[in-house]
């Protein structure tokens, strides 16, 4: 890996970039003052602004440049800190702020459609999208309908499993995917890990060690061993971030044997740039109805904004053309597979050193060996006894 | 108009600008710190429970380290500032401004690239600093990054500018001539230093102090970045409450402890400070 692709890699995924900074605060300062000196045409830009509330991967220079280009409107974007955050920052009012917003799995149906705060899709628009897909994503597929099945919901894009990954230098892959969850249990790893700190996937991996069903309903058993079970694994740790650049190098250098969350998304551009024992480990098993993986399934939906509905379904349909489709896989400089990859066309537009990288091979069984990402029962408590065992670490 | 009327009428602008953009986000911050836990409206319904649960579960160690790393930091920090600032003073405009440039430019640079870069440095194994010495030397050195102490090198290596240039204007407030009459009169170097030089300095060395020590209660990316969140700090806490845990009245009412407790290191220091001497009037 280039000492510049490195700095590229680390600038890009740097923790700090989504959060409020100087460069936010003066940009925010500056919309201020020209918004109160009456700057009309600044403010209609802003106005015109297709808003997407978003993880990075929509985010892309290459895919909003091209959008733009096609359609003459201009994209703003907030990337999200977390699922559950977004959708309160929706809860609070911000329907009039955003546009698109694209989340994991569960929300659309559980939450955001019941409570108003996104518009159904056309189906006779978008439903042949699905067509385009892979059978898994065959309507009706559950995610992307309402409850009762009569509503579609959005758009089915980016997915893979998120688990852990391995150096398969010191872990042979094999081994890794029939221990599962365990290596993180057994003393010999202690001091030899990391850990991802995006942390609501920390807590439902945490639940998988534990031996609990993370997406069921707990019972003080299960609380207690899941309290034992973070505070051994937290203080075990021997670095906690939330940069996966840094356990990436982290691993290269020896410091590290493996790390959780981890998988597709966080390895893909290590293995790509020809460090390919960075390994994305789904595991054979576990406690989730005999599964231990997690397959998370991001869906893009309109939100209720009357502003610019139609703009918004223009732009739903449009990332699922190969195109953008293809931008959005390798979008922010991580490859991560996508819906439309079942296409020829845009399976054939990545080498097979690209699919390698994103472990194509084995793909499918991983996904079989993953139960759906679902939202956590309890897990306002389990997150408290987590941040709790952070704050006593060290 | 009399004259205090008018005064009144030129300081408004200035008050209403900071009542809306300093006073009120505070007060909305105070006011978050009495809702109920883990709700998003503001009501009239109060409670105590979040400052209950900031002395109750656990958020002793982030304050614990936040303190810590904010005095040794501010101590080494000064320490290291008082002879460089004696030197920088003393060659004034014979290579100094060089050596000046070179301290203060890193600080137009992003704080996390830096921190980056001497995560970089300080990396085992392919690192700069332990490739180089195997390279060159074939010696197989450790790494203290992802420990306390690169957290605290971290926060010495990104706030020492901070005290600094302040501890420098305070070395130009001393006049030659009082240290010189302190010699003629006998005075030990240590008397000169202890009876003139610190007094003089002290408004310089004091504001440099309160910065490095309110920035550093602030940071977080130290212990991020070089420091693989060996230890929560207090910053940290509070983001964890407002972002993943989605209780804001929470991490409102932590964010209220440390505007009160910055407030109790803050003001009485400023209460002793003459600025009008410091910008010599």
């Amino acid at each position: 890996m280039t000492a510049s692709r490195l700095l590229h890699q680390m600038a890009a995924s740097n923790p700090l970039r989504s959060g409020p900074n100087r460069r936010h605060v003066l940009g925010g300062l500056a919309a201020s003052v020209a918004a109160s000196a009456g700057l009309p045409k600044m403010a209609r830009a802003q106005d015109d602004a297709l808003a997407l509330l978003t993880w990075d991967a929509y985010a892309d220079p290459r895919l909003l440049d091209m959008w733009r280009e096609q359609t003459g409107t201009p994209i703003r974007y907030e990337i999200h800190i977390s699922d559950p955050t977004s959708v309160n920052r929706l809860r609070a009012g911000e329907t009039n702020v955003w546009d698109f917003v694209n989340l994991n799995n569960p929300w659309a149906r559980e939450i955001l459609w019941p409570e108003n705060l996104i518009y159904d899709l056309p189906r006779d628009r978008f439903e042949p999208l699905y067509a385009q897909m892979f059978e898994k994503f065959a309507m009706p597929y559950d995610w992307a309908l309402s409850k009762d099945g009569n509503n579609l919901l959005g758009v089915v894009q980016r997915f893979e499993t998120f688990d852990f990954v391995v150096n398969s230098d010191v872990i042979s892959p094999e081994m890794a995917k029939d221990e599962g969850w365990d290596l993180f249990n057994n003393p010999d790893f202690a001091n030899r890990y990391g850990i991802l700190a995006y942390e609501d996937w920390n807590v439902m991996d945490i639940c998988m060690g534990a031996g609990i069903h993370p997406f069921k309903p707990k019972t003080e058993a299960d609380f207690a061993k899941f309290e034992e079970t973070a505070r051994r694994w937290i203080n075990n740790a021997r670095l906690i971030t939330t940069d996966f650049v840094q356990l990436n190098l982290a691993m290269l250098n020896g410091e590290i044997d493996l790390y959780f969350t981890g998988g597709t998304y966080t390895a893909s551009s290590a293995r790509a740039e020809g460090a390919t024992n960075i390994y994305a480990i789904t595991p054979n098993s576990g406690p989730a109805d005999g599964k231990g993986g997690i397959n998370w399934i991001e869906l893009n939906s309109a939100v209720a904004n009357p502003n610019r509905k139609e703009a918004a379904f223009d732009f739903l349909e449009w990332i699922a053309t190969p195109d953008a489709a293809e931008i959005i896989a390798r979008g922010n400089g991580n490859l991560q597979p996508v819906s439309q990859m079942a296409q020829d066309e845009v399976l054939s537009r990545f080498s097979a050193d690209e699919l390698d990288a994103i472990q194509w091979d084995e793909f499918d069984q991983r996904i079989a060996n993953a139960v759906e990402f679902d939202i956590v029962p309890d897990y306002d408590r389990l997150y408290d006894i987590y941040s709790a065992a952070i704050r006593d670490r060290g | 108009m009399t004259q205090q009327k008018l005064g009144l009428l030129f300081m408004a602008p200035v008050a209403a600008f900071l009542l809306i953009g300093f006073v009120s986000p505070i007060l909305i911050v105070g006011w978050y710190s009495l809702m109920e836990p883990r709700s998003f409206d503001l009501n009239t319904v109060f409670t105590i429970a979040n400052y209950r649960s900031a002395f109750s579960d656990g958020y002793g160690p982030p304050f614990f380290w936040s303190l810590s790393f904010a005095a040794v930091t501010t101590l080494t920090c000064l320490v290291l500032a008082w002879p460089t600032a004696k030197l920088l003073h003393r060659f004034a405009g014979r290579g100094a401004a060089v050596i000046t440039a070179l301290i203060a430019v890193p600080i137009f640079i992003s704080e996390s690239v830096r921190l980056f870069g001497m995560s970089l440095f300080l990396m085992p194994g392919g690192g700069i600093l332990a490739g180089s010495m195997r390279a060159l030397f074939d010696l197989s050195i450790g790494s203290v990054l992802n420990t306390k102490l690169a957290v605290y090198l971290g926060l010495v290596y990104v706030h020492f500018p901070f005290v600094l240039f302040p501890a420098l204007l305070g070395v130009a407030l001393i006049p030659q001539d009082r240290i010189d009459a302190a010699r003629d009169l006998g005075a030990s170097r240590w008397q000169v230093l202890r009876e003139v030089e610190l007094p003089l300095a002290l408004p310089g060395l004091v504001i440099g102090a309160l910065l490095t020590f309110v920035l550093c209660i602030g940071a977080n990316a130290e212990a991020a970045i070089l420091g693989g969140q060996t230890v929560t700090v207090l910053t940290r806490a509070v983001e964890q409450r407002f972002s993943y845990a989605q209780d804001w009245p929470m991490g409102a009412a932590l964010t209220m402890l440390v505007i009160a407790m910055t407030a109790v290191f803050v003001f009485p220091a400023l209460s002793r400070l003459d600025l009008n001497r410091l910008i010599r009037r």
